[in-house]
């Protein structure tokens, strides 16, 4: 089973691209053996999704200084981030996750885990995606219905 | 006078940052003069424009919206926000909603439970600081993170509860499956089963055999801080569960001593019985609560009444002073610089209750309250009664240890009132009933997060949200100064602490976790004369 989550806060701007990716994916249908989850800002319950995936799929804004609405992907080895001994409840995000879901899982952890970040342009408070963002994410959209199997659109 | 204790009698500054690695979320400034605290600032740095965002949106915004506050207490958020539209609407709740609604704030507190504690506050006791007491060992070997016996089991669980939040609501946290008249699931008799499943294991697997040491009824016969100490003699699995030992440890460790707070309580109350809050009214809320608000000033107990609920601003980053009723309530940040110009020094509000004949006061919100709260005579049968609490803060006062003692005594509560409300629910009858969506209108609707009393404010104009105002259980807790200067309650709860070592404080950081605010502690210390940093001391780390 393919695992994919959705992650950031809606109620800042750009933030909610990984939830609203995870309400796109519904929307369109994705195949049989894939599973979404809105991980919104609920970290540790990241972790607990990622049970009996073989695969699991992270999706989440950044900035990185790039051009907004520019696509990272990502090998999860490499944004996982150590060490443990650092995580909180409060304040516990996806890379969290990952080395948390190693570790409470031990030999159900996914095999493989890719990461899709997007380059935002505005996280200020508030509803709605930039532009540059919205289309970002229909392209990722389009990306990940394919790689999953599924139908793309018909353009 | 050896080299630490000149520095202990020197007068220094500390701050308790709080929010982890991001940094200036929550600092409790602290001042401290021969080992000990004499004043203490909440300084929340975070603004947090959810208010603003609501004006003018769509009245069912806040189903939205106000889950996305937290994402630990979002299935709470949802709850209140339900209920200030089903007054404001006036609409009628089928009883097996009203089952699914406490079932969903129950699930969400009993995750809460098990994870606070591993994940967050026992961290603390196997603090090298400990080592010398000779119950050291055995707290590494139990509660050290991601080696400790019991913490493993106990983070594991925290993922089970709410599975059954998503069985009826699709989804937790963030879930928005609580509509004004009802919910919006239609739950089958095998998830029904599922549920008691989940629960069984909660349980068989971490409830009864690692926390209570015993059965959840024969904990619940313990009435009174006697009851609790012959608990512990009566067999070796009572003394060796985790509560057991906890409790032994606490004592030796000293945190039974420290970190009272104000001593004043409040509970906004949760859970409706079903048939009595069939129409949800403002005025009709006390009397069909489960579990029962009310104010303890100390001494007696009170009505709770939302009418004399206040959020001070002088102390906070809002322009100008003053003291509103959330309906009056206004939401004008200043930029903290000019703030500082004025003497304030927070984001977050100060919320106060209006006690009849006192004023305005802070009260304490989260589990010590509501179990102190639910000591209070007069209740019905099917309301809840526990005079534990009552006695213990009578007997030996509230502290860090009664507070976490308060916290997992809910475990046992909420999973027995989980199995009942199972059981009432009829699959033959309705779910939601439409309401009628009124363009003009006032709401109320609270309940208790894991962490405290939890409020929403709507007023409805033209159909769309005139004014939004939220009461977080962080805002009551963490609140700053108000105009009478009085402190808030962790600003108080700080005073008076003996800090043995102070360029490792982990005390203040037991007492700020011990509130379990949407925050996370740092300790920073400094001395007052050079502000030069004495020591970072971060809570979660060991």
């Amino acid at each position: 089973m393919t695992v994919v989550i959705g992650c950031g806060n809606l109620l800042r701007s750009d933030d909610g691209a990984g939830p609203m990716l995870i309400r796109k994916l519904w929307e369109r249908g994705v195949p049989p053996g894939v599973r979404l989850a809105d991980g919104g800002t609920a970290g540790m319950d990241v972790a607990f999704q990622i049970g009996d995936a073989e695969e699991l799929i992270l999706v989440d804004v950044c900035t990185s200084g790039a051009e907004p609405g520019t696509i990272f992907e990502l090998p999860g080895e490499e944004v996982e981030t150590p060490p443990l001994e650092d995580l909180n409840l409060h304040d516990f995000r996806w890379d969290h996750a990952i080395t948390m879901g190693r570790w409470l899982l031990k030999s159900r952890f996914p095999k493989k885990v890719t990461v899709f970040l997007i380059e935002a342009e505005n996280l200020s408070y508030g509803f709605g995606l930039s532009q540059t963002v919205e289309k970002a994410l229909d392209r990722l959209a389009e990306e990940l219905i394919q790689r999953l199997g599924g139908k793309g659109s018909e353009t | 006078m050896n080299k630490q204790e000149a520095v202990a009698k020197k007068k220094m500054e500390m701050k308790v940052h709080s929010l982890g690695r991001v940094e200036g979320d929550l600092d409790v400034k602290v001042l401290v003069e021969d080992g000990i605290v004499v004043d203490a600032w909440t300084e929340a740095t975070m603004f947090r424009g959810f208010e603003m965002i609501l004006k003018g949106k769509d009245p069912q915004a806040g189903l939205i919206v106000t889950p996305r506050i937290c994402g630990i207490c979002g299935g709470s958020h949802l709850t209140k926000a339900v209920y200030a539209l089903d007054t404001a609407w006036g609409t009628e709740v089928p009883p097996n909603a009203t089952l699914i609604r406490n079932l969903g704030q129950a699930a969400e507190t009993i995750q809460s439970i098990p994870r606070w504690f591993y994940a967050l506050f026992a961290i603390g006791l196997t603090h090298k600081n400990y080592a010398s007491s000779h119950l050291y060992e055995e707290a590494v070997r139990r509660w050290a993170p991601f080696v400790g016996e019991h913490y493993e089991i106990g983070v594991l669980v925290s993922a089970k509860p709410v599975e059954i939040y998503a069985i009826f609501g699709g989804q937790w946290p963030h879930s928005s499956f609580m509509v004004p008249g009802g919910v919006v699931s239609a739950p089958t008799l095998s998830d029904i089963t599922r549920s008691i499943s989940i629960l069984e294991q909660y349980r068989e697997t971490w409830l009864e055999k690692i926390l209570l040491g015993c059965s959840v009824e024969r904990w619940l016969e313990n009435k009174t801080w006697a009851d609790i100490l012959a608990w512990l003699d009566e067999k070796p699995e009572h003394r060796d569960s985790d509560l057991g030992f906890f409790i032994r440890y606490s004592m030796e460790l000293g945190l039974d001593k420290y970190g009272a707070g104000p001593g004043r309580y409040l509970a906004m109350g949760s859970f409706f019985h079903p048939q009595n809050y069939r129409y949800p009214t403002i005025e009709g809320r006390n009397a069909a609560l489960i579990a029962r608000s009310g104010v303890f000033d100390g001494e007696d107990y009170h009505d709770f009444d939302q009418t004399r609920v206040r959020e001070d601003h002088t102390y906070s980053f809002y322009r100008g002073g003053g003291s509103y009723h959330p309906f009056e309530g206004v939401t004008d940040p200043l930029d903290p610089m000019e703030g500082q110009k004025e003497g304030k020094y927070t984001f977050a509000k100060a919320p106060r209750y209006a006690l009849p004949g006192v004023g305005e006061i802070p009260l304490e919100v989260g589990p010590l309250a509501r179990q102190v709260i639910a000591g209070r005579p007069g209740a019905e049968d099917w309301q809840d009664f526990d005079p534990l609490f009552r006695n213990i803060i009578k007997e030996i006062g509230p502290s860090v240890m009664v507070r976490v003692l308060a916290r997992l005594h809910e475990a046992p509560k909420y999973y027995l009132r989980m199995r009942q409300w199972l059981n009432q629910i009829d699959l033959d009858e309705k779910f939601y009933i439409k309401p009628n969506e009124l363009p003009e209108g006032r709401g109320f609707g609270a309940t208790e997060a894991a962490r405290g009393a939890l409020a929403d404010w709507i007023q409805l104009k033209d159909g769309k949200i005139e004014n939004y105002q939220v009461i977080t259980p962080t805002a009551w807790n963490i609140g700053p100064r108000d105009r009478h200067g009085q402190r808030g309650p962790i600003e108080t709860a700080m005073i008076g602490v003996p800090i043995k070592n102070p360029e490792d404080p982990v005390e203040l950081a037991h007492i700020a976790q011990g509130y379990d605010s949407c925050l996370v502690c740092t300790v920073h210390a400094y001395d007052a004369k050079s502000h030069k940093e004495l020591a970072k001391y971060e809570v979660i780390k060991v």
